[in-house]
């Protein structure tokens, strides 16, 4: 039984919002009551496999209904009314192939156009366009057939931009490229954003990649939102992180102490795992001496934005 | 090495143009032309109507000709007269191709889109799932048509030409075999189609095709056999589409009768269709 959903309210200036928003597949809860705004830019949903980023996605998409709660993308709400007009103006890449086999990239890029809603000239010129775009240039005239993954990848990508949409929604785009490709793929969705001025949800469960294009985050577990903010603010949150290594174990007294400088997150066999109130990384040294212990090494965890979302999924401190 | 364009032009306008139904009947009918099937079927159906063909100018002849008076008699013991020959325009070996070209053609239009996972792709775009199903619905209506039509026409317009009114076809024949046209290809859309969607593959859409004639067909002929009532053919899709040219064009003793044949296509279209539409719904695609 459906419970009534009932029309929410969205943030006028948010890129996507939502309310409350609960999704089930049968008695499955897929997404628990999220509640989010985001701004234009690329965000980055990442979660583990199987928390809810593709439900998510399809639920923005208005190709899932919601259970309860609801939003809107763009300013328009997420309801049967208005999802034509929605998947009018997003582009959507999905995990899966999804691809046409028997048929040339360019004839199916163009054929996804003109179901975005370009005329058959437009999608058959704006194929070429696209696929010359990502990286595909003579060989857009072959069967998909005979692509590599990394060229699969970029067919769909092609696909998602045919129809210039303002928002486009990529789930795993670098799903079982090389390094190479993986590289290359994430380049394109800088460029994606950069020159197309397009805003970009990027799921996926691969923390580098979100890393390292992202400027929001959103981290997704078992269908609930663990952690979402600014890639900036997170950056500005790692750059407080410090291992603080000291010549002989810290005494309970000493540990205690610790406090004062910051909150101790981890004590791995005397590697102090520690978040400062601010970002010097004098702070420590000064401590050590008045709390009379030898610190021999401080090293800054910008690198452990991993942790963060272990620590997200883990429901601590996030 | 990939080379990337510096840039993409500026954003294009939609303007559209066309329904997505039309997008992706032709889209559908261009994937099809290239599965080359038109050279063995083409080459099938070209026999069968040099045949008909052949066997209304040899009824005119007979029935004009005073020199072959003698073989009158030979001539309506062996080929079909009035409202028989009129049904026969639709007959029963094409009928049967058509069928096994139906059932590899539209065997195929959902079940390759469900093998190769593009159905969620195709509602992420400002598609609603009766506009897929009716894109699939007009491909597998019009194929088995537009070959029907010929065999309609060309035997009408040759007869009326050679002979007139008084020709061995009807004139108003067409009439009664169009609209029979009409309702055998729905029926073979859905039934087609019912097993495309059923498919997870364009061979097992054939399979399931093929299945969905032969089955009803055998249940028919045994229940006929059992209950000495030819009113149990109707079961079978393909004496349906046997059926109603003979009943519109008012053969004395059509495969199956009127009302069994009324009852088991509109049984046929309603159940298949169902199929289709709820094996093509967004949620069905997703899951």
């Amino acid at each position: 039984m459906q419970v009534s959903r009932r029309r929410v309210d969205h943030k006028g200036d948010a890129l996507i919002s939502f309310q409350d928003l609960e999704v089930r597949y049968g008695p499955t809860i897929a997404l628990k009551g999220l509640n989010l705004a985001l701004e234009d830019g690329i965000v980055g949903l990442l979660g583990p496999n199987g928390s809810g980023k593709s439900t998510l996605l399809k639920t923005l998409l208005g190709l899932l209904k919601p259970y309860r709660g609801g939003g809107a993308v763009m300013g328009i709400p997420l309801d049967d009314a208005a999802s034509l007009r929605l998947r009018a103006t997003i582009g959507y890449m999905p995990e899966y192939d999804a691809l046409i086999e028997d048929v040339s990239a360019y004839e199916q890029v163009a054929f996804w156009g003109e179901l975005s809603g370009l005329n058959r000239e437009q999608a058959r010129d704006r194929s070429h366009e696209v696929l010359y775009f990502v990286g595909l240039d003579e060989s857009r005239y072959r069967n998909v057939s005979g692509y590599s993954t990394g060229m699969r990848q970029r067919v769909k990508l092609a696909q998602a931009l045919v129809h210039s949409p303002r928002l486009v929604f990529l789930d795993e785009p670098t799903n079982g490229l090389d390094p190479f490709g993986r590289r290359k793929m994430l380049e394109l969705v800088l460029k994606v954003r950069s020159e197309l001025s397009t805003s970009v949800i990027l799921a996926s469960h691969l923390l580098e990649d979100v890393e390292r294009v992202s400027d929001q985050l959103v981290i997704l577990d078992k269908g609930e939102i663990r952690a979402s903010g600014k890639m900036a603010d997170l950056r500005h949150i790692l750059s407080k992180r410090f291992e603080l290594r000291f010549l002989a174990p810290l005494t309970p007294e000493q540990e205690a102490r610790l406090a004062e400088i910051g909150g101790l997150l981890e004590n791995l066999n005397g590697l102090y795992d520690i978040e400062l109130r601010e970002t010097d990384a004098s702070v420590p040294f000064k401590w050590a001496e008045s709390a009379g212990a030898v610190l021999v090494q401080v090293t800054p965890r910008l690198d452990r934005l991993d942790e963060i979302l272990i620590r997200a999924i883990r429901g601590t401190n996030a | 090495m990939p080379i990337y364009a510096p840039s993409l032009p500026p954003r294009a306008n939609l303007t559209r143009s066309k329904s997505p139904i039309a997008v992706m009947a032709r889209f559908d009918l261009t994937r099809i032309f290239r599965q080359k099937l038109g050279r063995f079927y083409g080459f099938v159906f070209l026999t069968i109507l040099i045949i008909q063909i052949s066997v209304l100018y040899t009824k005119y002849l007979v029935a004009t000709q005073q020199g072959l008076e003698q073989l009158k008699g030979l001539a309506d013991q062996l080929l079909p007269n009035q409202a028989n020959f009129q049904a026969s325009l639709l007959h029963s070996s094409m009928l049967l191709f058509l069928w096994l070209q139906a059932a590899i053609i539209s065997g195929g239009l959902i079940s390759r889109d469900t093998l190769y996972r593009i159905r969620p792709l195709i509602y992420a775009h400002p598609v609603r799932p009766l506009d897929y199903l009716a894109s699939k619905a007009l491909v597998a209506f019009g194929i088995p048509f537009c070959i029907q039509l010929p065999f309609i026409i060309l035997p009408w317009l040759l007869s009326m030409l050679i002979a007139g009114l008084s020709g061995p076809v009807w004139p108003t024949a067409p009439l009664y075999l169009i609209p029979a046209a009409i309702l055998n290809s729905i029926v073979m859309a859905s039934v087609t189609l019912g097993a495309s969607a059923l498919a997870a593959s364009p061979k097992s859409g054939m399979g399931w095709a093929v299945g969905l004639l032969i089955f009803p067909s055998a249940v028919g002929g045994i229940l006929t056999k059992i209950f000495r009532d030819g009113s149990w053919m109707a079961l079978s899709p393909i004496a349906l589409t046997e059926s109603w040219p003979e009943i519109l064009c008012g053969v004395d003793n059509p495969t199956a009768p009127l009302w069994p044949t009324i009852i088991a296509t509109a049984l046929h279209i309603g159940l298949w269709a169902y199929v289709a539409r709820r094996r093509t719904e967004p949620a069905e695609a997703v899951i």
